[in-house]
């Protein structure tokens, strides 16, 4: 769906994205994660085509966005991480406003307007001011904003930001029913421990460059700590052979992501076990995610023992 | 309807804000009525259009993107699918309602006022005037917004009054001409020449403003395509630079009745003199206005040396395509002078060579303080052009004016010393932008 090749941004002095190329799933969820300055908002300006790149390109749906900006436009919504509203508009105007000028008839915008705020949940507050909303239903309104052209590709930057406990639920459970709808969706966050709740993939961001060069699956994959009872070579090699991905290893530990069920899971230790390894643990993890996320941007230092 | 016109409507023409300017204005009405014995004054009318369509329009219009950039709200539009033509007008008429309702009622009462004075042409043509004057004013002063926007300064309130000073300027160009209805029937009486025909003056102007406020537009929609992500090619601003050029030179016969020195030169020298000096202002104007952005200018210098030199041609700034038809003309001027003068031919030359420094100046300074830069090489030129000369002449040197001026009475000592520094600032600034990306 999103195909981004040797992506190259640059400010003065500064190269914010240096080579990115990625590939988006249609009809997933992918999330990008890195620490603040890694080049995440630009690279989801990028592919919104807000911003020019200096070199490399970024295709949705197969239009370049050098070549036809406007023509994505159509077919995409984006919220920025600090977006803004008409305060002074009820939510009806807002969405009414939204809704034609994404090129919406007359006719229709009423019903694509009503339709975009029963999605979020606005339904009973359409006749309330934008700017008496509260910090999480504003949000609500903006991605309701963002969608209701019923575009196929939705990028978010850092929806959650500033969201109580209830209102990043509501967000997950939003997520996931755009999802199901059919669209592809894009969000990134600082929040690791709420991606796995809604996001297919994960992509780390640092430095201007995907880290490690890869998507993490985080859905249809179990994650595995492995450990050893005594350290021997090649064991991040086998485990790769065994149609693993490997997020992290060394002699002694390896973090890795399987896919299939509890058989793979089987065969995967049978298989090490037949090799000699001495494994003395052999677990899902389910906190790996941010032990994957410091081991990659922080180095071992950061990572969980 | 224009959705953004719409938007643009809800936010701005509130009934409560209409009812307060129309209530405001029913009571200066009243009062100057009394006063008049029961006329309305069309000089108050006159006063209060100015204020509304002119300087609170300037600021409407200026606000009108500046305003979604402070609101965080101009990506959702870059994102929506209103078309430029219409993001232009929903903008221009949109954000500035409020204002033309009140100017239009002032209008009402400027134009009966008129009427009863000198008949109903003139209070007609009068009243046309004041709404292409205002309409141009609003129409530059978004024009300039979506030029400094590009700067991203970050200071809102600097950049809306920058752009309402450039509306208001633009409004007050003609402001001698048409400041009452005694002045416009005054200038009906006069004439000017332009290319060697004498034109009613008033007639004239309207029509050049007619055309300016066109030229106003067509900016501010190419301005906004630009903004939406649409590639504006560089024909548009040549074919500006040529009208500029035809215009101004039209005035020579006019200027050499009025300057004996000019009727020694060649004709066509006098009118290239006068497009050439149109062009001087059009690159030192962009020059500060556009940002200079150094990852820009490293990717058209990338082109260039890969040989894509059409490719690097199509992306010219605004500032570049003037400073290239500046030197153009400036080499045929020179070309023109030097066998009957070739002091003032000479003289031209160093002026081509100040202005090749003045430009790295600018591109210098955005590299070294971003859009706070272009006010530090305002100050630099201010301080070359101005303080240097005079501080020399303070000080007895007054011969040595030649380093800092194109002065035609040294001007083979001027020609040295403004290209060795245009040379050096251009050197200077091309190395600035490399150390920014190598850091060496």
């Amino acid at each position: 769906m999103i195909e981004v090749r040797g992506l190259v941004f640059e400010y003065p002095g500064q190269r914010a994205l240096q080579g990115v190329s990625l590939t988006v799933a249609r009809g997933a969820i992918t999330a990008l994660v890195g620490p603040n300055g890694a080049g995440k908002t630009t690279l989801l300006r990028c592919m919104a085509a807000l911003e020019t790149p200096y070199a490399g390109s970024v295709t949705i749906d197969g239009l370049d966005t050098r070549e036809a900006p406007r023509a994505i436009h159509e077919r995409l919504g984006y919220l920025p991480d600090f977006f803004g509203l008409y305060d002074a508009l009820s939510v009806r105007r807002c969405l009414f406003y939204a809704a034609r000028a994404h090129g919406i008839g007359r006719g229709q915008a009423t019903g694509a307007a009503e339709a975009a705020a029963a999605k979020v949940g606005l339904s009973d507050r359409m006749e309330q001011a934008a700017g008496a909303l509260s910090r999480g239903l504003r949000q609500r309104l903006a991605i309701a904003q963002a969608i209701v052209h019923q575009p196929a590709v939705l990028l978010l930057d850092e929806p959650a930001a500033g969201l109580d406990p209830q209102a990043r639920r509501d967000l997950s459970r939003l997520l996931l029913a755009l999802k199901a709808e059919g669209m592809t969706l894009v969000v990134s966050s600082h929040i690791l421990a709420e991606l796995e709740d809604y996001s297919d993939r994960m992509v780390i961001v640092d430095h201007g460059r995907i880290v490690g060069g890869e998507t993490i699956a985080l859905k249809g994959a179990a994650r595995l700590r492995i450990v050893l009872a005594a350290a021997r070579e090649g064991l991040g090699e086998f485990l790769a052979a065994q149609g693993t991905t490997v997020l992290e290893a060394d002699r002694a530990r390896a973090l890795v992501t399987l896919p299939g069920g509890l058989e793979a899971r089987a065969a995967l230790l049978a298989a090490l076990v037949r090799a000699d390894f001495p494994v003395s643990d052999f677990t899902e993890d389910a906190n790996a995610l941010e032990d994957v996320y410091f081991a990659r941007v922080l180095g071992r230092e950061g990572a969980a023992p | 309807m224009n959705p953004e016109l719409l938007r643009n409507l809800w936010l701005e023409a509130q009934p409560l804000r209409l009812a307060l300017i129309a209530g405001l204005l029913l009571l200066v009405f009243a009062a100057t009525s009394a006063a008049n014995g029961l006329v309305p004054s069309g000089g108050v009318a006159l006063a209060l259009y100015w204020f509304f369509a002119v300087l609170w329009g300037t600021r409407s219009a200026a606000l009108a993107v500046v305003g979604e950039i402070r609101e965080r709200t101009w990506d959702g539009q870059k994102l929506s699918a209103i078309g430029p033509w219409q993001m232009m007008w929903g903008k221009l008429l949109g954000a500035t309602s409020a204002n033309w309702f009140g100017a239009v009622l002032c209008l009402v009462v400027i134009v009966a006022s008129a009427w009863r004075e000198s008949g109903p042409a003139n209070a007609l043509s009068f009243g046309a005037i004041l709404a292409a004057q205002g309409l141009f004013a609003q129409a530059v002063a978004l024009l300039s917004s979506l030029m400094l926007i590009r700067r991203q300064s970050g200071n809102w309130r600097l950049d809306t009054f920058l752009c309402q000073v450039a509306g208001v300027g633009a409004a007050f160009a003609y402001y001698s001409l048409w400041s009452s209805v005694d002045a416009f029937l005054r200038s009906g009486a006069e004439t000017v020449n332009w290319w060697g025909h004498d034109f009613n003056l008033s007639a004239f102007h309207f029509v050049s403003l007619l055309l300016f406020l066109g030229w106003a537009l067509v900016g501010c929609y190419r301005a906004m395509r630009a903004e939406l992500r649409f590639a504006n090619g560089p024909w548009v601003w040549l074919a500006w630079l040529l009208y500029l050029c035809v215009y101004d030179a039209g005035f020579a016969p006019e200027i050499e009745g009025r300057l004996a020195v000019l009727s020694a030169m060649p004709p066509a020298s006098v009118k290239l003199a006068l497009a050439g000096l149109a062009l001087l202002g059009s690159a030192y104007g962009m020059a500060f206005l556009e940002p200079k952005d150094p990852v820009r200018l490293r990717w058209l210098a990338e082109q260039a040396q890969a040989g894509n030199l059409f490719t690097a041609f199509l992306a010219l700034d605004a500032w570049m395509l003037s400073y290239g038809a500046t030197f153009v003309v400036g080499l045929l001027l020179a070309a023109m002078w030097v066998a009957g003068n070739p002091a003032l031919a000479l003289a031209v030359l160093a002026m081509l060579g100040f202005l090749t420094r003045d430009i790295a100046i600018f591109v210098l300074m955005r590299g070294l303080a971003g859009a706070r830069g272009d006010f530090g090489a305002l100050a630099v030129l201010g301080a070359l052009y101005l303080l240097a000369p005079v501080i020399l002449s303070g000080l007895g040197f007054r011969a040595l004016d030649f380093l800092f001026l194109p002065t035609p009475q040294a001007a083979d000592l001027a020609l040295l010393a403004g290209w060795v520094q245009g040379i050096g600032a251009a050197i200077w600034a091309v190395r600035s932008i490399r150390r920014a990306f190598t850091g060496r």
